[in-house]
């Protein structure tokens, strides 16, 4: 119990802080941040008074007091208020981000899953037949694979699949106009089509550090006592493999997983931005170019919130599965 | 026979390295429901000889040469599938007590259900009430059944494997250092149960220790190992009367009672051979007080010999020639009379006054306390040796940090000399530590690996006595010396990991010598060291305490070797000072319920043939 | 006698110790050879892969030292056809701008190198500083630095590097770097952290207090030798890192374009649309010198692994 109510603590500072560190960003700026951001948008085009509008209302009145603005700016995030967006002015931010996140969700939550699942079987499987053919094809794979920039590897398979074979779509979440988005059959068949190649070059790349990671802790776990004690009691290898090995050297996966949340969504943006994929890697690569500094915050912020929760998800699901951790000590 | 190995040998081969020979031509049987005792120190191969018959042997480890029946059937190559027939239905095993030898993540039930389901044909309730049965043999109770393994004691999991052990009613256990580590009473209360049960159902027991107190009150035949060899194998009646090789008297001779009013025991100088490349002639001869000639050129046959089998020249030539023999170790001994050294009037050097210190631990939202040390008084006086005898959470490792000024007592007061030990700030301590060292238990973790003895030594030296570099190496030198580590030049640029555990230990000792100290702390220095050569380090100690009239106070939780050098015996038990005064007297005339508890503990071989 | 002593024997040294578990009393003394390359080196260099890493590595750098030499021409000259396929005078071809291939793969050696040596020094630095620190004082100063070091992992990196380069008014080389050492570093101060915590607790360094040492003392002297080997560790990975990082960093165009890197070149190929002309070869040379930069790191990491976990060894 006390071990929950840890994590849930961890996860409200944690929040807390990155809520701050967004908030102190844009002012680290020397001087007044909202002119510096005018003047660096004025060189290029000209600005609408509502685009002066909403940057002061995001960035507050210069020369006012620090903590002051501090506290709208929590007061407004509480109400939900992320800023208008002014590259798609008025739109609030939170409507444009709500509108791309289900590309990025599906897309993400599909692949990753996957390629957990893969990587983890593979990795528990190269460690029970140690130093065999398919370990060393596995591992070497693996390592190799690994070198390779993977957003490369995405470019390459755009360039072969795509522009030489013609075989897959390069661009984009859907075929577009006249398919209309939604629960129909065309938009649906059009989106899967256009996501095979961005799932496929994930799916390269993702397992490999589930397959690294598990082969060396179930390498490390086989060399434990109580598997010795398993075989001496005649047990069959697939229960010492599963129960025993494979049980106890999952969990520093579980932990690792939450951790590489951060890494995952960073690759997403990669991939969306090379496949132009319609997600939120993309809204923000695009509202980096245009100087949309609400969204950009806003994005960043929600990042950080999905990672926060996805790591006390995988907390409780540590705690869950790892008995030493909920039952403490010894009598 | 029930169990029949015959000139096996493994081999540990890894692949960037010469091959260590671990176990050498090893023959011996075990018949149905005998206890049969293998005796072995550290590197005699006993644990690899245990793996190897449980067929658990792991890479790079591998059985090279030899045969193992079970029951007349070969099982030396046998693959998983045929061995799954007689493991634990057959054969079992007990492991080592500091081991991690149960599944985390599993319930205790769940450890009884895998075996019992993969074997029998019970199921459901059926596997719960076996389980419940088979706790109870060991005096567990069935709620037990839903915890896990972390949640229960080091004695308690030990009991949980052994009931695991007899859940199918096997015809042989082999239990491997079961009680190493483990409390002396809980190991006395695992050793009986491991005894009556035997009685009761019949099983056969390969007993693998260093202990050898328990291995020869218990067994009915005893092995011993050397070098990766048999070398004796008598009936344990037969050994305890007349051992026959030189290494079975010298283990022997490192054994004693300490209820004894005088108290002989031998330690074997030198070390054993390194198993890289066996040696030609007789593995023990470098090391042997009765060697002859022929022991350096010919290896001797482990053949019988007078009721026993022996792998000895000398016992060989003894018996047949008719020449008298030899049942005592011919080497270097140390005598304990009950003549009491301690004089009642020498002057206190430390005065410890009703101290305590409770622990609280803060786990996220509540808090658990523990009373380590509660109210205990004693005095330590000049020149004496003051035992503080007490097992895992007695209090005495918290006694040690306080008097050394590590942490500070919640109450009462410790005094050194006219100094106020637990008041001392920072400085104050700092100072203070050069009037009390400390030896280590753990000659392994003392000495920085990678850090030269000479560095180790010269530390205390340059901050205490303030000596410049060459005078330090000088001094360092001589510290060496003192400690019987010859010659010094030799050994101050050694690393570590170059010197064997008792030279380590020396090593510990020279260092705690060096600022000059009146006091010093000996927390457990000689518990991790093999037997034979435990008495070398105590008869160091013993020395150096009569020429420098040092104080010391000597942590330990066995009461041999308090006996051995203590003045003053002091029992602790949960934080308490149970029972004080002289060393003699409390081991012979103990008043408190405890301490006569911690010595029934300690095992009687000789109990067997008296009378 | 193989330089190497088996497993159930004295293990090899120094580097390993603090992993040893009670000896056997059979331990043979054997004279310290004199050393004049360091034990950690000579480790390495015994593990086939590690050896064929290091070969690989000096090969990068001297690439990276010779450039101006080695280089056919001026990297940043146009002054050659746009688009060409494998020529005389362009061994690799020419990008859309009219640059040669070869002479920009070569000079862009030095951008990844040096990102990957600053990088993963400041990284280490950092992570050696609050992890050592937290893991030796603990009490309230490990409590509040623990906090940031599971902020700091918790953090998406790339995102925040999105933002903080949409702030800031300089662009490059340094910025990347700088934005490396400041997200780096978590991982491996969580490590160190653990490792003193262990360390600390030792009897030797409870017998060098005991000598009269000071802590300054005691952190030098006695804990940091039996750390090298994961300070080595944690530097190897944290330059991988920044080369791969500084790689999608620039390529994402959050660089300066104009800098001579091999993620700058896959950004103008992705700007020229290479793909659409088929300028194959634009596309691949950058990614195959990442490639093989990055191998030679892992496969020193290999040696380095076996160096502090003794059970990856093959055997």
């Amino acid at each position: 119990m006390a071990y929950f109510l840890r994590r849930l603590a961890f996860f409200v500072l944690t929040l807390w802080a990155a809520v701050t560190l967004n908030f102190l960003l844009p002012r680290l700026q020397p001087g007044d941040p909202a002119r510096s951001i005018l003047s660096r948008l004025g060189q290029n085009r000209s600005i609408t008074p509502e685009q002066v509008k909403a940057i002061r209302l995001m960035l507050g009145i210069p020369n006012e007091n620090l903590l002051l603005q501090y506290w709208h700016y929590l007061g407004s995030l509480a109400h939900g208020n992320f800023g208008l967006s002014y590259s798609n002015f008025p739109a609030p931010v939170s409507h444009l981000i709500l509108q791309k996140l289900p590309w990025t969700l599906v897309l993400v939550g599909v692949t990753q899953i996957i390629a957990f699942v893969v990587g983890t079987v593979l990795g528990a499987f190269a460690a029970w037949r140690r130093n065999s053919r398919f370990d060393s094809v596995v591992s070497l794979t693996s390592t190799f694979i690994g070198t390779l920039p993977f957003f490369w590897i995405a470019l390459l398979l755009l360039y072969v699949f795509s522009f030489v074979l013609g075989w897959l779509p390069n661009t984009g979440g859907y075929g577009g106009p006249p398919i209309q988005p939604g629960l129909n059959t065309l938009f649906l068949e059009s989106a899967i089509y256009h996501s095979v190649l961005p799932a496929v070059a994930i799916l390269i790349t993702a397992p490999i550090g589930w397959i690294m990671g598990m082969r060396n802790t179930m390498v490390q776990t086989l060399g434990e006592d109580y598997i010795r004690l398993a075989w001496a009691k005649g047990l069959r290898s697939r229960r010492i493999a599963l129960r025993y090995g494979a049980r106890n050297a999952i969990l520093p996966s579980v932990t690792g997983f939450a951790i590489a949340l951060g890494a995952i969504l960073g690759g997403q943006l990669l991939i969306e931005q090379i496949f132009n994929y319609p997600g939120l890697g993309n809204l923000m690569f695009q509202a980096l170019s245009d100087r949309d500094y609400p969204l950009i915050q806003a994005l960043f912020l929600f990042n950080t919130v999905c990672v926060l929760l996805a790591n006390l998800l995988a907390d409780v699901l540590y705690g869950v599965l790892d008995p030493r951790v909920r039952r403490g000590g010894s009598s | 026979m029930l169990l029949e190995v015959e000139h096996l040998s493994v081999d540990y081969a890894p692949k960037n390295g010469a091959a260590v020979h671990a176990v050498r031509d090893v023959s011996l049987s075990i018949a149905e429901g005998e206890f049969v005792g293998l005796l072995g120190e550290s590197g005699s191969g006993k644990s690899t000889l245990g793996t190897a018959i449980l067929r658990l042997t792991e890479r790079p480890g591998k059985i090279t040469t030899g045969s193992i029946r079970f029951d007349d059937r070969d099982i030396t190559n046998a693959n998983a599938g045929e061995l799954r027939k007689i493991r634990w239905n057959e054969m079992s095993t007990v492991f080592q007590s500091s081991m991690n030898s149960l599944n985390p993540v599993a319930t205790v039930e769940a450890q009884f259900r895998d075996v019992i389901e993969e074997h029998t044909a019970l199921r459901g309730k059926a596997v719960h009430q076996r389980a419940a049965e088979l706790l109870e043999l060991v005096s567990i109770e069935e709620s037990f059944l839903r915890f896990y393994p972390h949640e229960l004691s080091g004695g308690m999991k030990q009991r949980v494997a052994l009931a695991m052990a007899l859940a199918l009613d096997p015809r042989l256990v082999v239990l491997d250092e079961p009680t190493t580590g483990l409390d002396v009473v809980v190991a006395r209360s695992i050793l009986d149960n491991v005894r009556r049960l035997q009685r009761e159902l019949g099983f056969a027991v390969l007993f693998i220790s260093h202990d050898i107190g328990t291995v020869l009150e218990s067994a009915d035949r005893v092995l011993i190992m050397y070098a990766g060899q048999l070398v004796e194998s008598q009936p344990a009646n037969g050994m305890l009367r007349d051992p026959m090789h030189p290494y079975a008297k010298g283990m022997l001779g490192s054994y004693a009672d300490p209820r004894n009013e005088t108290i002989r025991i031998t330690y074997i100088p030198g070390r054993p051979p390194s198993l890289l490349a066996p040696p030609i002639g007789c593995p023990f001869a470098p090391r042997c007080p009765e060697v002859i000639e022929r022991c350096h050129t010919d290896a001797p046959e482990f053949l019988p010999l007078a009721g026993a089998t022996v792998a000895c020249h000398v016992a060989r030539d003894q018996r047949t020639s008719g020449t008298a023999t030899t049942t005592g170790f011919a080497g270097p001994v140390f005598v304990k009379t009950g003549a009491s050294t301690a004089s009642g009037d020498a002057d206190v050097v430390l005065r410890v006054e009703n101290v305590e210190k409770t622990y609280t631990t803060r786990r996220g939202m509540h808090q658990s306390t523990v009373a380590a040390v509660r109210d205990v008084s004693f005095a330590l006086r000049r020149g004496q040796v003051t035992a503080l005898v007490g097992q895992s959470g007695s209090g005495k490792t918290t006694l040690a940090r306080m008097i050394t000024g590590v942490e500070r007592p919640d109450a009462g007061s410790i005094h050194f000399g006219q100094t106020a030990i637990h008041q001392l700030g920072r400085r104050g301590v700092r100072s203070y530590r050069r009037h009390v060292q400390m030896v280590f238990q753990d000659p392994f973790a003392a000495l920085n690996p990678n850090r030269t003895v000479g560095y180790a030594l010269s530390r205390p030296l340059r901050n205490y006595r303030r000596l410049s570099t060459s005078a330090a190496a000088a001094e360092a030198a001589a510290l060496l010396q003192t400690v019987g580590l010859t010659p010094p030049e030799e050994y101050l640029g050694k690393y570590p990991h170059q010197l064997s555990g008792g030279q380590r230990q020396r090593v510990v000792v020279a260092r705690a010598l060096a600022p000059d100290p009146e006091m010093i702390i000996a927390d457990e220095p000689v518990s991790m060291l093999d037997v034979s050569i435990r008495a070398e380090i105590l008869e160091l100690l013993d020395r150096l305490i009569r020429s420098r009239e040092l104080t010391i106070l000597y942590i330990t939780h066995d009461l041999l070797s308090a006996r051995m050098l203590a003045d003053e015996v002091l029992v602790l038990q949960g934080g308490r000072l149970v029972e004080s005064g002289p060393a003699l007297q409390v081991i012979q005339a103990p008043t408190d319920a405890y301490t006569v508890t911690l010595l029934n503990a300690i095992p009687n071989p000789q109990a067997r043939i008296a009378g | 006698m193989s330089d190497s002593t088996p497993q159930t024997s004295a293990p090899a040294g120094p580097i390993v110790a603090g992993l040893t578990p009670a000896q056997p009393e059979s331990v043979p003394a054997h004279p310290v050879r004199a050393r004049w390359v360091p034990l950690w080196f000579a480790v390495l260099w015994a593990n086939g892969k590690a050896r064929v890493g290091i070969v690989m590595l000096v090969g990068f750098v001297a690439v990276a030292v010779f450039a101006p030499v080695i280089e056919p021409h001026d990297p940043q000259s146009q002054s050659f056809d746009a688009s060409l396929g494998v020529s005389g005078s362009n061994l690799l071809g020419t990008t859309a701008q009219g640059q040669d291939i070869l002479s920009l793969l070569i000079r862009g050696t030095r951008t990844s190198l040096i990102v990957g040596l600053l990088g993963g020094v400041f990284s280490t630095l950092i992570a050696m500083l609050i992890g050592m620190v937290a893991g030796y004082l603990q009490g309230w100063v490990d409590e509040i630095l623990s906090f940031f070091i599971n902020l700091a992992l918790v953090i998406p990196v790339l995102p925040l590097m999105v933002t903080i380069a949409a702030y800031s008014p300089v662009r490059g080389i340094s910025l990347i770097i700088f934005i490396i050492a400041i997200t780096g570093w978590a991982w491996g101060a969580r490590l160190k952290r653990s490792q003193i915590i262990t360390l600390r607790t030792r009897d030797y360094v409870t017998a060098a207090r005991f000598a009269g040492d000071g802590a300054i003392r005691i952190i030098f002297r006695e804990i940091m030798p039996n750390m090298t080997s994961l300070v080595v560790a944690g530097f190897m990975g944290s330059a991988t890192a920044a080369i791969a990082a500084e790689a999608g960093l620039e390529f994402l165009g959050l660089g300066d374009p104009t800098t001579i890197s091999w993620g700058t070149m896959l950004f103008w190929a992705e700007q020229g649309s290479a793909m659409l002309t088929g300028a194959w070869i634009w596309l691949l040379a950058p990614g195959i010198a990442l490639a093989l930069l990055i191998t030679s790191l892992t496969l020193i990491n290999f040696g380095v692994d076996a160096l502090s976990n003794p059970h990856l060894r093959g055997d």
